[in-house]
């Protein structure tokens, strides 16, 4: 770990270590499984295009990099810009992030970092003219200024601690207008009620493409697996969001033609796994990868790289600018149920709520190592389910490949104790 | 003719100008203000000026609202004299003949009552439906060779708020003249008028003179307002005779009252020659006599101000308006300062 | 059924509420020329000053009235009138419950009207800070107590009779509801008595106000009407109700941004499924802004009558920004 860019400046980039770790994970997503949904083809493909051959996806105009679902994108578009999510699941960045970070901080922000510090960032999405920092958890906020060393021109878009009250809601509308003001800077756009309009439409389309995807994930037997969908909503981080729609509309025209066929995607009897806490992302998809390989199947999320990203929608009453801007800062505040907030009830009652409509047999808690809040909160949400009658299944783990055959062994043990649970019921 | 005693005190009384002129326009008739016998219905025995009733209650309403169970009572009281409020009860003449009729919603052809008795009982009568009831008090006396006949009428509402619309409508569409009444005056109805309609002052109130229900052109037509201030005008070829209900109520501002109840008296007059008995004595010629009184109320106009009205409420709006507008514009509130402007 | 329960669901209940409210509007105000009258104990200001058109009267007036008695005759045989005329209002009220205010009430509808002109000018409504709106959400208790202890006082000789009805006197009804059938007579100032001047400079300075505080702040004299206050306080037993499913909500808070009277509860609150708030007008603006199914439900005598859907969200949220038809 001398210079690590100097070895992918030596090799073709899809010969390097860091193209095969995303190779192996796509491989495994793609070929483990019978009856992939035809119309997957579309993220595998983008997927190995951006990740293993390393072609470029860069996209025209003014490019904004976010570090958190907390930056409104409705804005970044509306001043014709384009955001980027920056969150990295590669292990290789990890490792590279980790001269930044103390050892035992969370992989996330180390990838983002390493991925950040490199000169052909993968995904290649072209030369960042603004990095947004939600003043969200601990290590992203102190990654500012190392982004910052790096280089880069960083934003730090100011989150309130807590979101409760209305005095944190006016702060965070006033935070929101501000970053308003910062992208007309940036761009040199005028924001209008109409090019505003015209962004959140473009967002709401995508959302609703989302959520008709999520509810078919409430249909048992499945129609969909878990793994195809987090490479979906991982594809939202950087793709052109109306290829991207159209893509989702595909699959879910697929999916309904499934349900109509009476297709399942998985056994009838599979475990049906909520998946929650630190998000995964593409290529480390290891935690919900395993499950789906050991015979259970993910129908439903609790985490910011899909559910929490895309599912909570924007209500206008008066379609005035201010009202919209204000309106979508409320959208990204008020539903929030990231750990980092003092008060995690809301998180809780998602989560109970989630596991009751999509008749869930049990969660997984995935925390990475490092990744404090979600360590924090681990005690309380494990409590309120078990009251309410479902077993939670806690993951501490980070991008390293070697705890998976480990990890195998505790989910396999996870899917099989519900199972008995499920034939001692019936 | 003869000098009027009215008209005497009148014109040092008044005050507008606009009133003696449209006053003098009027010819002037001799009508002995002793003889002139009309029904009212405040007792002379109340103090001047008293306001219709404490109870805030409209003209015209059924006394009591509820105090004593059974129908409503109206209680009415035959006076005597011209000025509305020197008028004193009219005294019981021996040679008089008498004839009280009463017309309510049931019976509109009317049925005898005994007449009035002496003094201040007055007359009473009970109002059982909702309507218009009308009394008619006929007096007849002869005067050497001349019969003077005297009808003194009286129209009183009975409505309750919660009456049926049916009802209203019906009271206000039967019919008001009684067709064998020797003389009587109906009262004009302003356009869109109710049940619950006042007179008020300022207001141009017309009345029909009538003889077994057809108009009598030419009669002489008095109007005497509250204050005594009168004036005469000859009816025309339908029988009817205009006034302006004058405003005569200009008490200090302390002292108004906007449910001030004032009482007009209308009387008109004709002469006819015609031959007959009267208790077995001759007559020649009959001098015919109607009166009816009513009551009238301040107009709103004299107390209430639209310049005032509006400019106070114009004044709130713009106030408020440009208060918030400034705000706006000036205010550094926390977390507000920013405002994103499309043009800008 | 289903069908049908869709097909509610996803109406487009802004416009429906245009024209309902307008219906309703021209029933109350114009109704009196068709002959309709729907008596005078309507929980709503159907204002009986606008003598010609009305088609109904607002419960406030002739209680004032009926308080104002002379107390013999108040403790006596009118009680009972009172309490009847009591017994009334509380039927149409319990029908409706405040959907009175957000559904019928003409003022409402006309301050909903100057709020549209304000949007048209693309001038942004004022929000009052959540410590403003404490304070002031009292003041209607404060009016409401007053116009029942005045007209008391006037029966008992305290006051004069020139207070009768004070809450009239005040009401921005009075001046603009018989503007509508050209009755002016209310934008005066009455000169006959020293309270008669006070009360009618009163009513003028707060009726200037209510034409300014509409057009800043949305449903501005809702928060001060002391009908809303006598609502809150009967509403246990209403039909219509509004209710919430506090472990659905995301606590978004979109309700709360729908919210003509900034009712904060509306979002934040997840404990009590009884969720109308005493300045809530129940006009359901926040069950069509609410995305979770189920969240959110308007219910009549427990049926389920509106229901928050994500479909209906979706199609009632796609209307501004353009998805009418989304692209394949």
């Amino acid at each position: 770990m001398t210079n690590p860019n100097a070895k992918t400046a030596a090799l073709p980039y899809n010969r390097s270590r860091q193209a095969r770790e995303a190779e192996t994970m796509l491989d495994h997503i793609t070929d483990d499984f019978d009856d992939n949904p035809p119309s997957m083809a579309y993220f595998y493909d983008l997927f190995r295009r951006a990740y293993c051959r390393g072609e470029s996806i860069e996209r025209e105009g003014v490019r904004v990099g976010t570090t958190c679902i907390h930056a409104p994108e409705e804005l970044i578009y509306a001043f014709g810009a384009t955001p980027v999510r920056l969150c990295n699941g590669s292990y290789h960045y990890d490792q590279i992030g980790a001269d930044f970070m103390p050892a035992k901080s969370c992989s996330l922000v180390k990838a983002t970092l390493g991925m950040l510090s490199s000169e052909n960032a993968i995904p290649k999405t072209g030369k960042l003219d603004l990095i947004v920092n939600p003043t969200t958890c601990d290590q992203k906020k102190k990654a500012s200024a190392m982004m910052a060393g790096m280089g880069h021109s960083v934003y730090e878009l100011e989150l309130p601690p807590a979101k409760e009250s209305e005095q944190a809601r006016v702060y965070w509308q006033r935070s929101v207008r501000e970053f308003a003001v910062r992208l007309r800077q940036l761009t040199g756009k005028k924001l209008t009620r109409k090019n505003l309009m015209a962004a959140m439409a473009k967002t709401s389309r995508a959302q609703v493409a989302f959520r008709t995807l999520h509810n078919f994930r409430r249909k048992a037997p499945s129609l969909i697996l878990g793994k195809d969908v987090f490479l979906v909503t991982n594809a939202y981080f950087f793709d052109d969001i109306d290829r991207w729609t159209d893509a989702v509309e595909r699959l879910n025209a697929e999916l309904a033609q499934r349900e109509k066929d009476g297709f399942c995607a998985a056994q009838k009897k599979a475990p049906r796994i909520l998946f929650t806490g630190s998000p995964p992302v593409f290529p480390n998809l290891k935690l919900p990868l395993v499950i789906e390989q050991s015979g259970g199947v993910v129908v439903a999320d609790e985490t910011c790289s899909a559910n929490r990203m895309l599912y909570d929608m924007t209500s206008v009453d008066e379609w005035l600018l201010n009202n919209m801007v204000d309106s979508l800062a409320d959208k990204y505040l008020k539903p929030c149920t990231c750990p980092i907030f003092p008060n995690n009830d809301d998180r809780i009652r998602r989560l109970l709520d989630l596991a009751k409509s999509f008749a869930v047999d049990g969660v997984v808690y995935q925390t990475f190592a490092g990744c404090q809040v979600y360590e924090m909160e681990q005690r309380s949400v494990a409590e309120a389910l078990n009251k309410a009658g479902i077993v939670m299944l806690a993951v501490e783990t980070d991008y390293s490949p070697d705890d998976l055959g480990q990890l195998t062994t505790r989910i396999e043990a996870f899917l099989e104790s519900i199972k008995t649970r499920k034939r001692k019921a019936t | 003719m003869n000098f009027d005693p009215i008209m005497g005190r009148m014109t040092h009384r008044f005050a507008p100008v606009l009133l003696l002129v449209s006053l003098a326009s009027g010819p002037v008739t001799a009508l002995e203000g002793g003889c002139v016998l009309w029904i009212s219905d405040t007792s002379p025995m109340r103090a001047e000026g008293a306001p219709a009733r404490r109870g805030g209650g409209m003209g015209g309403m059924p006394m009591g609202g509820g105090m004593h169970s059974g129908p409503p009572m109206k209680r009415l009281w035959l006076l005597s004299g011209t000025d509305p409020q020197k008028a004193a009860f009219a005294r019981g003449d021996a040679d008089a003949s008498v004839e009280t009729l009463l017309v309510t919603p049931s019976k509109p052809e009317g049925e005898s009552v005994p007449p009035p008795g002496e003094g201040h009982r007055g007359l009473v009568f009970e109002m059982p439906a909702q309507g218009f009831y009308r009394v008619y008090v006929t007096t007849r006396t002869l005067q050497e060779r001349m019969l003077n006949l005297n009808v003194a009428k009286a129209e009183v509402g009975n409505f309750g708020h919660d009456g049926d619309e049916e009802e209203h409508d019906r009271a206000m569409t039967a019919p008001r003249a009684l067709e064998n009444a020797a003389i009587e005056i109906v009262r004009e109805r302003q356009p869109k008028e109710g049940p619950f309609s006042q007179v008020r002052s300022g207001t141009e109130q017309s009345f029909i003179v009538l003889r077994k229900g057809l108009p009598v052109p030419d009669a002489r037509v008095r109007f005497v307002s509250h204050q005594g201030w009168s004036k005469e005008v000859t009816s025309d070829g339908q029988g009817r005779a205009r006034f302006q209900v004058v405003r005569d109520y200009f008490p200090p501002w302390g002292e108004f009252q906007k449910r001030f109840k004032a009482t007009y008296l209308v009387i008109a007059e004709f002469d006819a020659t015609e031959a007959g008995n009267h208790k077995d004595q001759p007559y020649t010629s009959v001098r015919y006599q109607a009166t009816l009184s009513g009551s009238y109320y301040p107009s709103p106009e004299d107390y209430r101000s639209y310049a005032w009205g509006l400019g106070v409420g114009l004044l709130a709006a713009l106030l408020s308006g440009v208060a918030t507008y400034l705000y706006r514009r000036r205010r550094l509130r926390p977390f507000q300062e920013v405002r994103l402007d499309e043009k800008a | 059924m289903k069908r049908l329960k869709d097909a509610i669901d996803g109406v487009d209940l802004n416009r429906f509420r245009i024209w309902f409210q307008l219906a309703m509007f021209v029933l109350l105000v114009y109704g009196g020329y068709l002959a309709i009258n729907l008596g005078n104990h309507l929980p709503m200001f159907a204002c009986g000053f606008n003598q010609e058109g009305r088609g109904g009267i607002c419960y406030l007036m002739p209680l004032q009235h009926q308080l104002a008695r002379p107390w013999p005759q108040l403790f006596g045989m009118a009680s009972l009138g009172v309490l009847t005329g009591f017994g009334i209002f509380w039927l149409w009220f319990i029908f409706l419950n405040k959907g009175w205010c957000g559904y019928v009430c003409p003022l409402g509808t006309i301050q909903d009207w100057i709020t549209a002109l304000r949007r048209r000018l693309g001038v942004r409504y004022a929000r009052y800070t959540q410590d403003q709106f404490r304070h002031l959400s009292r003041v209607k208790y404060v009016l409401l107590a007053l116009m029942i202890l005045i007209p008391l006082g006037i029966g008992g000789g305290w006051f004069s009779r020139d207070m009768g009805t004070p809450f009239c006197l005040i009401c921005p009804a009075r001046m603009v509801l018989p503007l509508f059938t050209g009755d002016l007579s209310h934008l005066t100032v009455d000169f006959s008595s020293k309270t008669a001047v006070a009360m009618t400079v009163l009513g003028m300075l707060i009726t200037g106000l209510f034409l300014t505080g509409a057009f800043v702040k949305k449903r501005f004299f809702c928060f001060f009407c002391p009908m809303s206050a006598l609502h809150y306080l009967i509403s246990r037993p209403a039909l219509l109700k509004l209710r919430k499913d506090g472990d659905k909500c995301t606590r978004c808070g979109d309700c709360y941004r729908a919210c003509d009277m900034e009712i904060k509860a509306i979002a934040d609150d997840v404990k009590n499924a009884d969720i109308m708030a005493d300045d809530c007008i129940l006009c359901l603006k926040c069950v069509a802004a609410c995305p979770e199914p189920g969240a959110l439900k308007a219910t009549f005598a427990t049926i389920t009558i509106f229901e928050s859907t994500e479909a209906g969200f979706i199609k009632r949220c796609q209307k501004g920004i353009g998805l009418d038809q989304p692209k394949r």
